[in-house]
């Protein structure tokens, strides 16, 4: 008998309960069984363990509402409308950033604040950078022109990337999951959470360009990392990554080209070769900068990872003619 | 087995040594390569951002040049692979846009009509080699090599996309490194993000958070870190002396590309396999035991 997976069989391997019901994930307990619960608190250093009884449905929540009503009365943790909407009550369970009130209970489960921003007590985390930022970035709609009036006309294929960052709840989970802004100060990126607030208006194609040019500007936009972690826990399923940040760089390219440096060096690139050739890229980003680190430059060229040869000799081949033509902007439809 | 065979430009230039070692082991598994070779970059993660049109273009090109070979497309990196299934799902789902590129694309006799199937080498070990087989044909079993997975993003996310799974439950790698002989140890970089995409202008992001995942694997026992995705391995293995630096600490992890662990247990040469062209030096015939 063959063993072979089916097509796309393999990347479901690992496949358990995600993106299953609560009710399914539940079916794992017996009533009354006890289950662990570990809470990060601020004013111990060790996570403090309860056993909770499970109840049938158990969410976070009610892990969390049990232990303040019966061991921990002065646990600190927010929520509000319990249904996924008010997007107060995200934590981390197990490594992962949860709505509380929409994840269903581990056996044994570790609850931690939020990461990247400080923590005011316990589950409670201080939401100000977040605001500030957004603040900052003026998340709303000015015209260019005067209103029309009513009604406007505007395709929903115009607000296709703009009405899906308008599903967002502003839980703070994918401002914890990202790995960039867990770098702190190192970078001046606004984060997942604020720039889904911006797409909402800068996506809009109602709103000024001018006004948009001056919020991209800044958002430290182009050091998105696309590892895709924000859409990941994403309570919303908003695609973060591929339908509001990339448009939101498409847009900050068409309006101040100087912003994507890298991103034009890699089309033309790509443009002129067919292909990469990573030493080319990094010099036309980079210029001659790029050759200061000389050790690490002999470093790579004693093991073969750059080919000065091929770099500054660029060949014609058939992929370079077709990505000059397909890349070309007088042959578009 | 034929596939149209996509290297990418990562394994025809900094990682040439991928490209070398997967040939070797595509034969030993028996294992047809059809290289495409007109076949142009799928624009990385930036084409996309700035120029859609361009982008859909060049990647339902190469799988109209797969597609009129009648061939399934075996990519070996990660990101071409993401690039390829976004062009080729919205080539499906927007009629409209599948006919302005095959539009383009007639004007030299290509087309598209969405029948190439995708496959990254990882998922064609399971989907077109099998378990069985594949332990068939082990020659030199890996014991005593302990091995970091180091999934990279874009064939783990995004997530309920493509079929892929949450990415922490991802064990394809370490089933694979089981069936090798191997023993994968867990830590806490597997499916996290090696910061390659703006390692071109702006190196720190990459090296600061790839050098706690180094560590981790290095704290957690493992003699080397195995990686499907070039780009991954480029910053893991070529960045790692500035990693060090920057952390001030050696960590002198060697890093494997996975079709060069495949190898090693069918008993290829780690010269064979130019284990040699990387920048942290490995010695799998003291690390096997």
């Amino acid at each position: 008998m063959s063993d072979l997976l089916a097509p796309g069989e393999a990347r479901q391997l690992g496949q358990n309960e995600r993106y299953d019901t609560v009710a399914a994930r539940n079916s794992r307990f017996a009533a009354g069984e006890m289950i662990t619960v570990r809470v990060r608190r601020s004013d111990a250093a060790s996570i403090a363990e309860f056993r909770v009884p499970y109840r049938k449905w158990m969410r976070v929540l009610d892990a969390l509402n049990w232990i303040a009503e019966n061991q921990a009365t002065d646990l600190a943790y927010r929520w509000f409308c319990g249904s996924k909407m008010c997007g107060t009550c995200a934590v981390r369970m197990n490594g992962r950033e949860v709505l509380a009130c929409w994840e269903a209970v581990e056996p044994d489960m570790t609850v931690e604040p939020l990461r990247n921003l400080p923590v005011i007590r316990d589950l409670v985390v201080d939401r100000a950078p977040f605001e500030r930022k957004v603040a900052e970035l003026e998340p709303w709609l000015e015209r260019p022109v005067a209103y029309a009036g009513f009604p406007e006309p505007l395709t929903h294929k115009q607000m296709k990337n703009a009405s899906k960052a308008l599903d967002c709840i502003g839980c703070m989970c994918c401002y914890s999951a990202c790995p960039v802004i867990g770098l702190g100060d190192l970078t001046d990126f606004a984060g997942p959470a604020p720039l889904v607030q911006l797409g909402q208006t800068a996506l809009d194609p109602r709103n000024d360009a001018a006004k948009v040019s001056r919020s991209l500007k800044l958002t430290g936009i182009f050091n998105c990392v696309s590892c895709y972690k924000c859409e990941e826990v994403c309570p919303a399923s908003i695609p973060i990554v591929s339908q509001v940040i990339e448009p939101l760089k498409a847009r900050a390219v068409a309006l101040m080209p100087e912003m994507a440096k890298h991103s034009n060096a890699l089309r033309s690139v790509v443009a002129e070769r067919g292909y990469v050739d990573p030493s080319a890229l990094v010099l036309r980003v980079r210029g001659l900068k790029a050759l200061s680190n000389l050790p690490r430059v002999l470093r790579l060229l004693i093991r073969g990872k750059i080919n000065p040869i091929k770099t500054f000799l660029q060949r014609r081949t058939a992929a370079s003619d077709a990505a000059r033509q397909y890349l070309s902007r007088g042959d578009r439809p | 087995m034929r596939f149209a065979y996509y290297p990418g430009c990562s394994a025809r230039s900094t990682c040439a040594e991928l490209n070398e070692a997967t040939h070797r082991v595509a034969a030993g598994l028996g294992l047809e390569l059809v290289q495409l070779e007109s076949a142009t970059c799928t624009g990385a993660r930036e084409l996309r951002a700035i120029d859609p049109v361009g982008f859909y273009t060049l990647n339902v090109r190469i799988l109209g040049l797969a597609e009129r070979e009648g061939l399934p497309l075996m990519t070996i990196c990660n990101t071409c692979t993401l690039n390829v299934l976004d062009a080729h799902a919205a080539f499906v789902d927007d009629a409209e846009l599948a006919a302005s590129i095959n539009d383009r694309l007639a004007k030299e006799g290509l087309g598209y009509t969405g029948r190439t199937r995708i496959s990254h080498f990882l998922w064609v070990l399971y989907e077109d080699i099998g378990e069985a087989r594949l332990r068939s044909l082990v020659r030199r079993p890996l014991t005593g090599l302990t091995v970091a997975a180091f999934y990279g993003c874009h064939i783990t996310r995004p997530p309920q996309r493509y079929k892929f799974v949450d990415s922490r439950n991802n064990v394809a790698l370490e089933r694979l490194a089981e069936i090798l002989g191997c023993r994968p140890i867990d830590y806490s970089g597997r499916t996290e993000c090696c910061g390659f995409h703006t390692a071109a202008y702006d190196e720190r992001i990459a090296i600061k958070l790839t050098g706690q995942h180094i560590q981790s694997a290095k704290v957690n026992g493992a003699k080397t870190m195995i990686t499907p995705c070039p780009l991954c391995h480029t910053v893991l293995d070529s960045f790692q002396r500035e990693i060090e630096q920057d952390m001030g600490q050696k960590l002198d992890m060697p890093v494997l590309h996975l079709p060069q662990l495949v190898g090693l247990a069918l008993g290829l040469s780690p010269e064979e396999l130019r284990i040699d062209r990387h920048m942290v030096q490995f010695d799998p015939r003291a690390a096997i035991l």
